[in-house]
């Protein structure tokens, strides 16, 4: 079952094309990998689905409907949660808040006046939950701006789980980590997405090709070919776009 | 922090000191008290959107003169009317003018923001000047009848009366308070931070930005219009420079930065060093925003976080031993 799809989607920037009738289907379940050389469109690309820009053209249908011009926040509603590339998260506050605020979104608590937070069980339950699933139980109190970078990424990846989104969006996770914290995050991005739908844009080959199951390259704000792992790594247009002739 | 014994007599003292206050202190320095109260509860309304929601509204005044408005013409027409219902709709004309205005503020950010508030503020003092068959014009509304305080029909308490003005006023400020505090400690009160601090994110998380900072415009400016419902009361006597000049605004921001942007408590704290400040000097020169404005200066150079700021630091160095 396709779960997200664009249909001849375009995009440009004041004339600058960036994409240009970009077919995507993400199936149900799977985990698809988006890559391309740097000005690919990987990133504009992303930030149509997920509302941030409108498109200029084509059309985004997720989960049946149509959601070229929904607002992130409808989005979010309908079951698609995403993460940023630049981690953005809430600095000034703790762990425990940054995925609380996640949680009560997910819960559908949005205007409520009357009950003091910290009262609410199910939401510190499901908090606390998500923060041992993301390894940072033992840090949930401390502000989000002392910990490491790893970590606050890991926060990042947390709210976006936290919401328990039908597709999730993840935008470069691993950009900027070291070689290991990048081995943790695959490991904690393989964890936490096992058995559901992701679209992952990632720059590191490695990350790529142990999360997808389906990869799409990106080249010129067109797609070049959509395809399992090995038949990426083995297609000799992609290589030359893309991988250069370095070992993959 | 968990409310222990010891915080229970202090909270008793202090209730027994505010109580006893009036028969101190004599009818001038209740009056002062009473203006703080005003303020107190002004400065924190704005500070739900300042220091809660990191919204910069450069027209707070608006909102109290409004209230003020509301609750001094409906005395005036209506000499009848309740005293809870003139601050009631005092108050809720406060949050009607938030609902209105909302729409064109939570489209935009920032400078674009504070100047939209601004203008808007500007706007309201000059209608209020002109509509002069409404608002009798710059001379203002005032000699209203104000209504004593009908309790259940039992007892009626004349509150023209200083010291029962007092009193009055400290329930309703302590009350407004009180509902502000609890607000911030509910889940709108996590998405009104959230906001302050991310406000991108908090789209992405599935709340809807323009709603939700028009339910905290109205909440506040229900709190600010009836903090001007209160001075109307107190006054007896709304002018478009009373209530609803720019100064006032402004006022309400140094406030804010004097007493320590960021907490809860700051804004009542500044209301009092404000206040006080503008006791001693006005002994001296009619030119008080010379001391307004140097306490501020100071407060942005030399301690962000103003007195609570300081407090803060001082119990950090020396509370600890």
């Amino acid at each position: 079952m396709v779960i997200l799809q664009t249909k001849n989607l375009c995009h440009d920037f004041s004339g600058m094309k960036v994409l240009s009738q970009v077919n995507l289907e993400i199936l149900q379940g799977e985990r698809h990998a988006v890559i391309g050389p740097n000005g690919a469109g990987k990133t504009t690309l992303f930030n149509v689905i997920t509302g941030t820009y409108h498109a200029k053209g084509g059309s985004v249908q997720f989960k049946g409907a149509d959601v070229t011009r929904t607002e992130p926040y409808q989005l979010s509603r309908m079951g698609m949660g995403r993460s940023f590339q630049i981690t953005s998260i809430f600095l000034r506050q703790s762990a425990f808040q940054n995925i609380r605020l996640a949680v009560l979104s997910r819960r559908k608590i949005r205007y409520n006046l009357f009950k003091p937070i910290d009262s609410i069980n199910i939401i510190t339950n499901e908090t606390e939950q998500i923060l041992r699933q993301i390894n940072l139980y033992d840090e949930r109190n401390v502000p989000a701006s002392t910990l490491s970078y790893g970590k606050q990424r890991s926060i990042e990846l947390g709210m976006a789980i936290a919401t328990q989104p039908d597709l999730l969006m993840f935008d470069e996770p691993t950009a900027g980590m070291s070689k290991e914290e990048t081995h943790n995050a695959v490991r904690l991005i393989r964890r936490l997405t096992e058995g559901k739908t992701m679209v992952i844009v990632e720059h590191d080959m490695e990350v790529v090709f142990s999360l997808a199951d389906r990869i799409t390259v990106l080249h010129h704000g067109e797609i070049l070919l959509t395809g399992k792992p090995e038949e990426i790594k083995n297609d000799r247009r992609v290589r030359s776009a893309y991988l250069g002739d370095s070992e993959v | 922090m968990k409310i222990t014994k010891g915080h229970f007599i202090i909270g008793l003292l202090l209730l027994a000191a505010l109580a006893a206050y009036p028969f101190f202190s004599g009818v001038v320095y209740t009056n002062l008290f009473v203006r703080f109260l005003i303020f107190a509860l002004f400065g924190a309304s704005l500070n739900l959107l300042l220091s809660y929601t990191g919204l910069l509204n450069f027209g707070h005044a608006m909102f109290f003169g409004v209230g003020g408005y509301a609750t001094a013409l409906l005395l005036e027409h209506m000499p009848n009317a309740g005293l809870l219902t003139a601050l009631f709709v005092g108050a809720s004309a406060g949050a009607l003018l938030a609902l209105i205005v909302s729409p064109m503020l939570v489209r935009v950010r920032d400078t674009a923001f504070a100047l939209m508030t601004l203008a808007l503020n500007q706007l309201l003092f000059i209608a209020c000047l002109k509509l002069r068959g409404i608002t009798y014009g710059e001379d203002g509304v005032g000699g209203f009848s104000i209504p004593p305080l009908n309790l259940f029909g039992l007892v009626s308490v004349d509150i023209t009366h200083p010291y029962n003005f007092f009193y009055f006023s400290l329930c309703i400020v302590g009350l407004g308070l009180f509902l502000m505090w609890y607000t911030t400690r509910t889940p709108f009160g996590s998405i009104m931070i959230g906001i302050r601090d991310n406000p991108n994110r908090v789209n992405y998380l599935g709340f809807n930005l323009p709603f939700s900072k028009t339910v905290i415009f109205t909440i506040s400016g229900f709190f600010a219009g009836s903090a001007g419902a209160l001075f109307a009361l107190f006054q007896n006597l709304v002018s478009p420079d009373a209530v609803m000049h720019i100064q006032n605004s402004f006022t309400a921001i140094i406030m804010v930065f004097v007493g320590g942007i960021g907490t809860f408590i700051g804004p009542i704290v500044g209301a009092a060093i404000m206040t006080g400040l503008e006791n001693l000097a006005v002994r001296y020169t009619e030119k008080i925003f010379l001391f307004n404005g140097l306490l501020l200066i100071m407060v942005v150079m030399f301690f962000r976080g103003g007195f609570v700021g300081l407090y803060n630091l001082a119990k950090a160095k020396w509370g600890s031993k």
